[in-house]
């Protein structure tokens, strides 16, 4: 299997807060990787840094091979790395089909392709329903996969999911997991997520990755990183046992 | 819908060439004439502070750049007509790019600070150079010949905003349109697809700066004598920004009803307000920006969606 993301060794300060302390990882061409780890812990400043949004003050990250230092993030999105926002950002005043064709203009300028394209994707999560509503006032769980139907638009070969079930009932969050797995289908050849929501990690995270403070803590399978002890306590403890009940 | 509404604008943009016709008072004309500028000047402006949604006060600066350059060109370095219209457009592109680079470094109202300076800048400039004949201004050639030229400029600004409609029209259809879009709704949203807002906002200028500025080679000739407080004041940037607010920023035809409104009062109440207008201007469009943020046809066009869905 091939590196598709590697992050050497990097790091980013917010004055004078270690926001993300020598990080380094890697995800490989058909893996599924999910970062874990207590609010804080510098996850989705991750992947700011990784999508160029902000710059490392230490490191090298490559995508491919080629490092991304002074990528501007809709370079980075050009080279294949789509992403959602934690906080949703949807194009307000626009249609879900015109968010998503905003996605798909990345490959063309033809706005009936665009459209085609951006109808399957809408089509492949589910929101048909709403297609031609704005986007504005439509709830928190449909502007979530809103978000990855722009990302998934793109034609990523990396797709960037921070928090994408967090906030959804139970069934509706296992309901999306299973529509995630099916992203290989739709060229995407890795995804690595950001995830609270420890039964959608356990059930399509090849692999996890565990953040406190910064810096990375512990990696390995779901099964490994939560029997950790030191995982259980301090982040996935009361969740977990919840969660397996 | 799409070609009833092109059949439309056909039959009106026909019917306003046909206006000279029925209409030959030269002051009646005039009006006209300011109608038909200014709903281009709404419509270049919209793509930049509608579509884009970039608040620029500052296109006077490509106004006076228009005016301007007209008898630069042509009476000083000896340009022929034709190319001395091409180089006003190559002008103001030229200007477009400095300022965007510049000013879209910034957001919101610091913005909309950067480009009321530039705009002040060039006037303050204009008003102590030499070449520009300072407060004593320029004469401006005549675009048309001495047989009723008014009419002629009547008909010029209408082929102007005929121009600025159709390329409204085909913008909002393109891939460039629905980055505009994107870039006003959320800049980081149009980055994750891509989009560098940086280099659409400025397309978008650069395109808007061409039609203001041909806006103000055709209102200079006209007037037929420019001083830099004629075509760099600073009301100069808030006539196209206050028409297209006002009819409906980030719609096709909002512009053009803004100007219509906006430049047949000036007209009515010119001898009641005198300077006041400024006054009122302001005012207006706090009021707009409060109580009709998506102007007449925006807030139309949202009842009539709302009706058809109910």
């Amino acid at each position: 299997m091939t590196t598709l993301l590697a992050l050497e060794h990097v790091s980013k300060r917010f004055g004078g807060l270690r926001a993300v302390n020598d990080v380094s990882f890697s995800v490989s061409d058909g893996e599924v990787l999910f970062i874990v780890g207590p609010n804080g812990a510098g996850k989705t400043t991750l992947f700011n840094l990784i999508t160029g949004f902000l710059p490392a003050d230490e490191g090298v990250i490559r995508f491919a091979g080629r490092p991304l230092t002074w990528t501007a993030p809709h370079a980075v999105a050009k080279l294949g790395i789509g992403r959602t926002f934690q906080i949703v950002k949807p194009l307000r005043n626009l249609t879900v089909l015109e968010n998503v064709m905003l996605g798909a203009f990345l490959h063309t300028r033809d706005v009936a392709e665009a459209a085609a394209r951006a109808r399957e994707v809408i089509d492949f999560l589910q929101m048909s329903a709403v297609i031609a509503k704005p986007a504005a006032g439509l709830p928190l769980a449909t502007l979530k996969r809103l978000e990855i139907a722009r990302a998934l638009a793109t034609k990523p070969k990396l797709i960037l999911l921070d928090e994408v079930v967090a906030g959804l009932p139970t069934t509706e969050a296992l309901a999306l997991a299973g529509l995630l797995q099916r992203l290989p289908e739709w060229g995407v050849s890795a995804v690595a997520g950001v995830e609270h929501v420890m039964q959608v990690v356990m059930k399509i995270a090849h692999r996890v990755i565990v953040l406190d403070r910064g810096a990375l803590i512990a990696e390995g399978t779901p099964a490994e990183v939560v029997r950790r002890p030191e995982v259980i306590e301090a982040y996935l403890g009361v969740k977990y046992k919840q969660v397996t009940g | 819908m799409t070609q009833r509404r092109a059949i439309l604008a056909a039959v009106g943009f026909a019917l306003c060439l046909l206006v000279p016709l029925v209409v030959q008072q030269d002051y009646q004309l005039n009006v006209l004439f300011r109608i038909a500028l200014f709903s281009a000047l709404g419509m270049a402006w919209n793509l930049v502070g509608g579509y884009a949604g970039q608040l620029s006060l500052g296109h006077a600066a490509f106004f006076g750049i228009g005016a301007y350059a007209l008898p630069l060109f042509h009476d000083k370095l000896g340009v022929p007509i034709p190319l001395a219209l091409v180089l006003v457009i190559v002008a103001a592109v030229a200007a477009a790019y400095v300022i965007g680079r510049v000013s879209f470094r910034l957001r919101g109202p610091y913005f909309a600070l950067a480009t009321i300076a530039f705009a002040e800048v060039l006037r303050l400039s204009v008003k102590n150079l030499e070449v520009t004949g300072g407060d004593v201004g320029l004469q401006v050639p005549a675009l048309f010949g001495s047989i009723s030229p008014t009419r002629w400029f009547y008909l010029a600004a209408v082929v102007l905003a005929a121009a600025a409609l159709a390329a409204t029209a085909w913008i909002v259809r393109s891939r460039f349109g629905y980055q505009l879009q994107a870039v006003r709704e959320d800049e980081d949203t149009a980055r994750a697809c891509g989009i560098d807002p940086a280099r659409t906002k400025l397309n978008a200028l650069i395109i808007s700066a061409a039609f203001t500025a041909l806006g103000g080679a055709l209102y200079a000739s006209q007037y037929f004598f420019i001083v830099p407080d004629s075509v760099l004041a600073i009301d100069l940037s808030e006539r196209p920004a206050i028409s297209a607010m006002l009819g409906g920023a980030g719609t096709m035809t909002g512009p053009i009803v803004g100007a219509i409104l906006i430049e047949t009062a000036l007209e009515l109440f010119k001898n009641v307000f005198h300077e006041a207008f400024q006054l009122i201007f302001g005012v207006l469009l706090v009021l707009v920006v409060l109580f009709l943020p998506e102007g007449i046809v925006g807030t139309l066009a949202s009842w009539w969606r709302r009706k058809r869905a109910s």
